[in-house]
């Protein structure tokens, strides 16, 4: 595998104010990492390093071997940098446009990768007007579209379905989902349903300090099932699923929902085992997933 | 998969981008017409009484009795007294100009983050410099349209454009650009230290005025310095009054230096900073 993002010691500091303490991490291709963490947990300074728009106070980063803002990571890798706007001056097309040359396109492949982009955020029609002219969603939506010009390997997004409707939102989601399998995202976000969905890897920051670095892939004998039941019968189907072969505990980590830890290599069909047994007893279920959530990774223990 | 483009293609992009800021945009409409109006009063009130003025014979000889065959009567060499007025009104007026019309190099991309999008594609260099050669394009446009106004002002009072009339316009653009260098260079260094066009004009006009009356109290002490007056920006203008034609060119290393000197400073107080 090839390593795309080698942070190590990374430090920053505003002032007296530590942001960032000794990140250490690494990101692979093909992987699609999000970075999480409260308010003021370093993310957007995180961001600005890796994009080039911070030098750190000390540690190494590297980005395909390169350091951040090199020529060499010019169109190959691109960045949905939080607050940043368009040019009020130039229409959205012609800003696209002038991207595109900027990256090595010829006025004509850039025109048509600017209708391409556009097209992909759904802004086909939009081309023609300036950034003063669109709406907030739109303005972010055309900004998501600059990320995608030309063929970039590496995509850094901060906060990309902030503001958007529920519509484009899902849109923007399928988007990054779809081009995941040939472009790695890292992806800053507050709505955790959204990372779980497109992400196989996290970040999780608290006070400048990398907490938690977990990959949803990794291979382990005790695994996890999270079931979400329609009617408050947690007592009694903690009953028979205890009973099952392979389980290892039972816990109701809210009010109508279970996680379910067993020993994999007993039970291949755990999860057959389970909703063989909710059907026998009547019991019907909302939602069974593989694995914990990644609130539950992520906050269990608070 | 495109190939990452040097800085001077970089550059390129970047003046090009600016020239259509001003021929194609509203805000760049407004600047050419904002511009027209003020070299139409310079022309009308300023520029045609004073060739009217300069090319009686009197008032020649008057000139030359009061301060000498030297110097300042070098004027009435030009082959028409509408570029000799344009030319100690641009020198002197258009430097002033420039501080307030390149202002906003840099600062409003910097506090719309707009640079952030443009860093991710090209050098900081890059940035600095296209975004300088874009203001020195668009500077020169404007200076042709005025040239070209006041030569047909000349044109129509003597009944035709001479060759030499031609030459003497293009000697005057060229050292206009030369003169306007180092202070677009210096407006490049204010626009990557402040987020605000105002603030950058407001710090040009203090930082000149401070080192100015700081190196007047200095020399005032150590008479022998006088000589590092001559390295600020624009002290040849006085001297280049004085001169026509190509020889004009003798002052043309000093802004080219300084202009180097400022735009080297200008890129590193981009490349130092967090955008």
């Amino acid at each position: 595998m090839n390593t795309i993002i080698q942070c190590q010691g990374v430090s920053q500091a505003f002032g007296s104010k530590k942001v960032l303490q000794q990140l250490d991490f690494t990101l692979q291709q093909g992987e699609v990492a999000a970075l999480i963490g409260p308010n003021g947990a370093g993310k957007t300074t995180l961001f600005s390093i890796l994009c080039g728009y911070l030098k750190p106070d000390s540690g190494n980063v590297l980005l395909f071997g390169h350091k951040p803002g090199s020529a060499a990571l010019f169109g190959k890798v691109a960045a949905l940098p939080q607050d940043a706007q368009f040019d009020p001056a130039f229409s959205i097309g012609e800003q696209l446009d002038f991207y595109g040359r900027l990256q090595g396109l010829s006025s004509k492949a850039a025109r048509a990768e600017t209708e391409r982009v556009l097209a992909l955020v759904g802004l086909s029609e939009q081309r023609q007007h300036k950034a003063g002219a669109l709406s907030h969603g739109m303005r972010k939506r055309a900004a998501i579209a600059q990320a995608f010009i030309g063929a970039p390997q590496l995509i850094l997004l901060d906060e990309p379905t902030a503001g958007l409707d529920p519509v484009n939102a899902l849109q923007i989601r399928q988007l990054i989902s779809r081009l995941s399998a040939e472009v790695s995202f890292v992806i800053s976000s507050h709505n955790i349903f959204e990372l779980e969905q497109l992400c196989n890897k996290v970040l999780y920051l608290e006070q400048g300090r990398l907490k938690t670095e977990t990959n949803s892939n990794a291979d382990s004998q005790q695994q996890y099932l999270t079931l979400q039941l329609e009617q408050d019968d947690s007592a009694a189907v903690t009953q028979a699923l205890s009973a099952l072969p392979g389980v290892i505990s039972i816990e109701a980590v809210q009010q109508k929902t279970l996680l379910l830890c067993y020993q994999a290599q007993q039970n291949a069909d755990f999860d057959l085992a389970v909703l063989q047994c909710l059907a026998a007893n009547g019991w019907r279920y909302r939602n069974l997933t593989k694995g914990k959530t990644l609130e539950q990774k992520l906050f269990s223990s608070v | 998969m495109a190939n990452p483009l040097s800085t001077i293609q970089q550059c390129r992009l970047y003046a090009g981008f600016e020239l259509q800021r001003l021929w194609l945009t509203r805000r760049g409409l407004m600047t050419l017409a904002a511009t027209a109006v003020i070299w139409f009063f310079l022309l009308r009130y300023a520029i045609a009484p004073a060739s009217d003025l300069i090319s009686a014979d009197g008032f020649q000889q008057f000139f030359r009795d009061v301060f000498g065959s030297g110097g300042l009567t070098q004027l009435f060499s030009w082959p028409a007294p509408e570029l000799a007025v344009y030319w100690v009104l641009s020198l002197l007026i258009l430097p002033t100009f420039c501080l307030f019309f390149t202002a906003n190099q840099l600062c409003s991309d910097l506090e719309r983050g707009t640079l952030r999008f443009l860093a991710l594609r090209s050098s900081r260099a890059g940035i600095v410099l296209g975004r300088f050669c874009g203001q020195m394009l668009v500077q020169g446009s404007l200076i042709l349209l005025t040239l070209a106004a006041t030569l047909s002002l000349a044109a129509w009072r003597e009944g035709g454009i001479s060759l030499a009339m031609l030459t003497a316009a293009i000697v005057i653009a060229v050292n206009l650009l030369l003169v306007l260098l180092p202070f677009t260079a210096l407006m490049s260094c204010f626009s990557a230290m402040v987020r605000s066009a105002r603030l950058a004009v407001s710090l040009a006009i203090v930082s000149l005025g401070l080192v100015f009356a700081l190196l007047s109290w200095f020399i005032f002490y150590f008479p022998d310095y006088l000589f590092v007056m001559g390295y600020l920006p624009g002290t040849q203008v006085l001297q280049l009054i004085q001169l026509q034609g190509w020889i004009t060119l003798q002052h043309a290393l000093l802004p080219l230096a300084q202009t180097a000197v400022l735009l080297t400073a200008a890129t590193l107080l981009l490349k130092r900073r967090m955008l």
